[in-house]
């Protein structure tokens, strides 16, 4: 059944495995492709689904979010959650807003339904946490993380693709997401920096650190 | 201790040896017990599971949007594969038809993970048998495609990127040079990658005559993909039942001869060739226009047909059914298969009319070449198995569920 190699004077000389030794040579000589990542990060493609955020919305400097119930219904894995209160204006005020980040698949869908640009999967990639309350986010943490990947952002403004997709028909975008323009980013000093790691002295520090 | 298969007296004994769920070639978490005699495989018998999350029973809960990303977690290694099998059973159950620059991505799209994962099985499957070279060269142009992934759709394997109707946004044309760059360099890259392992002797050794299944075999085990190719049966869904944009591009069917581990690797390699044409082929013909159909359904379709009034509301979401209950999806049943890296990946969805599937089945060729494994171990050395397996490009994901 096996083949028999025709060329006996190939077999003798290993010119195929010869070959390939020339081969794997040459490309020691080219400069590597890999990363020693701790040390070296690449940055993330704008738009990469990262850590979750509430935009903070820079005339109010709170979060935008109108409690539509629009994520919550079409998150695929049932990680957020939503309570709000009805005022006698009939306008909805948000009481409470909740990610389970552990249950979160990053499908993305929340940011492309969300009506008013409030929610976006940020391009944080390195969070970490002691506990699993840690990953639970609420109103206050999703802010908090805005912040923070708002200070390491190289860019002056932010604008999420999910926003208003490429060659997306605008006709079927909500109002408030045709008009959005891309959010300034402030630089707030006591935001912390993500995406680095903690400086060397603070490392020994108690574990509710790692809970940022 | 007895002795075993000691010659002369009746004292022949087979071990029965259990590989898996936790071994390092079995990709993943399949089980295999091998019945064994001295170091030849008596019986094979495979045991899937492990890795079962009940995505079809999900489906039944979720809206048809909401099903979607669940299906990249089934073939993790080409989830965008998954992504247009499932929205074309969908669309073809509510009878949409995504536009036809929508069409052209979707297959560019398609083509880059086969291209993943055939690159990413060569890695493993060479790295399995002995070949550490192969594998960090894989990875390297690996990387290109799933940064492209990442431009198009912020995730770099569950990336969700096609739609019901479309896909999620159009390709920039960075990126499409991006694509372009690649699409010319790669084709040097697969004769490199042919260079350290194609006609090298020890490969040819550990992949010639071994895990063996004739073509009438492989049709009977219901073996798709390049693992039934391999055996000479020329049979590819994106030749004989086009879908997307594959009835407007030239492409060959690579076929093997012998129906062992060496003639489906040659496959393969040959699909890589194969996809980085069609993909050339796209890049050169893509039209413009939309991307997404008109009536393709939004994100947030109605579960039970039904719909609340809530405040900012987009405009165009008035048109579906606020008010009584309206009918989100016709009732019907369809199956609708595409040609995945690994086999033919068919949905069967059963709708009752509301905004979830009724039932949703999935054949996962990676189950069904999972049954095959028992036939094409059977008198391979236990050595042979590691090859046999990764030669049929398991993906344990795909194969539980």
């Amino acid at each position: 059944m096996r083949r028999r190699v025709p060329d006996f004077v190939r077999k003798i000389l290993f010119v195929e495995i010869l070959k390939g030794l020339a081969l794997t040579f040459r490309t020691m000589l080219k400069p590597p492709v890999t990363r020693q990542y701790p040390r070296e990060r690449r940055d993330p493609k704008p738009g990469f689904r990262g850590q979750h955020a509430f935009v903070r919305n820079p005339e109010t400097n709170r979060e935008k979010c109108v409690a539509c119930q629009k994520c919550a219904t079409v998150c695929p894995s049932r990680c957020i959650s939503i309570r709000y209160e009805t005022d006698e204006h009939g306008v909805r005020h948000l009481t409470k807003y909740e990610i389970d980040a552990l249950r979160c698949i990053f499908c993305g869908y929340c940011e492309s339904v969300c009506p008013v640009c409030a929610i976006v999967l940020t391009e944080t990639y390195e969070y970490a946490s002691y506990s699993r309350e840690g990953f639970v986010y609420d109103r206050e943490r999703l802010l908090h993380n805005w912040d923070r990947f708002a200070a390491q952002l190289k860019r002056p403004a932010y604008f999420n693709m999910f926003w208003r997709p490429a060659g997306a028909d605008v006709k079927r975008l909500a109002v408030v997401r045709r008009l959005q323009q891309p959010v300034p980013v402030r630089q707030t000093p006591d935001a912390g920096i993500a995406g680095t790691r903690e400086p060397r002295a603070g490392q020994g520090q108690a574990p509710t650190q790692g809970d940022r | 201790m007895e002795p075993v298969g000691i010659t002369g007296t009746d004292t022949r004994r087979e071990l029965t040896l259990n590989m898996g769920p936790q071994h390092p070639a079995t990709h993943g978490v399949l089980r295999l017990t091998l019945d064994l005699d001295g170091e030849m495989v008596v019986k094979c018998t495979p045991h899937v599971g492990y890795l079962h999350r009940g995505i079809e029973k999900l489906a039944e809960s979720r809206t048809y949007q909401g099903v979607m990303p669940l299906t990249d977690r089934l073939d993790y290694v080409a989830s965008v594969g998954n992504n247009i099998g499932y929205c074309l059973a969908v669309e073809r159950l509510f009878g949409i038809e995504a536009p036809e620059r929508a069409q052209y991505l979707r297959t560019i799209v398609f083509e880059m993970s086969r291209i993943c994962s055939h690159l990413l099985w060569l890695a493993t499957h060479a790295l399995d048998i002995g070949a550490m070279t192969v594998f960090l060269y894989c990875f390297r142009e690996r990387e290109w495609l799933l940064d492209i992934f990442e431009t198009i759709c912020g995730a770099r394997l569950t990336v969700s990127y096609p739609r019901i109707g479309g896909v999620l946004q159009d390709m920039e044309p960075e990126v499409l040079e991006s694509l372009d760059a690649f699409t010319r360099m790669f084709p040097g890259k697969i004769l490199e990658y042919e260079t350290l392992i194609d006609k090298n002797r020890i490969w040819l050794q550990r992949t010639q005559g071994v895990g063996v299944i004739p073509a009438k075999e492989a049709i009977r085990w219901g073996l798709t993909g390049p693992t039934l190719r391999g055996s000479g049966v020329s049979y590819d869904l994106r030749r004989d039942a086009p879908y997307d944009a594959y009835d407007r591009v030239e492409f060959d069917v690579p076929i093997g001869k012998n129906g062992d581990v060496y003639d489906r690797y040659r496959c393969r390699m040959e699909e890589l060739r194969q996809s980085n044409r069609i993909i050339q082929q796209c890049l050169a013909a893509l039209p413009a226009g939309d991307i997404l159909a008109h009536d393709a359904p939004d994100l947030d379709m109605p579960l039970a047909g039904k719909k609340e009034l809530v405040p900012e509301m987009s405009l165009g979401n008035a048109s579906i059914g606020f008010g009584d209950a309206v009918p989100v999806a016709p009732k019907g049943e369809i199956y609708s298969a595409v040609e995945v890296p690994k086999g033919e990946l068919g949905f069967y969805l059963m709708s009752d009319g509301t905004g979830n599937p009724c039932r949703m089945r999935v054949r996962a060729p990676s189950y069904v070449h999972a049954g095959a494994l028992a036939k094409m171990c059977e008198g391979a050395f236990i050595a042979d198995v590691i090859a046999v397996i990764g030669s049929i490009d398991i993906v344990m994901g795909e194969c539980d569920r």
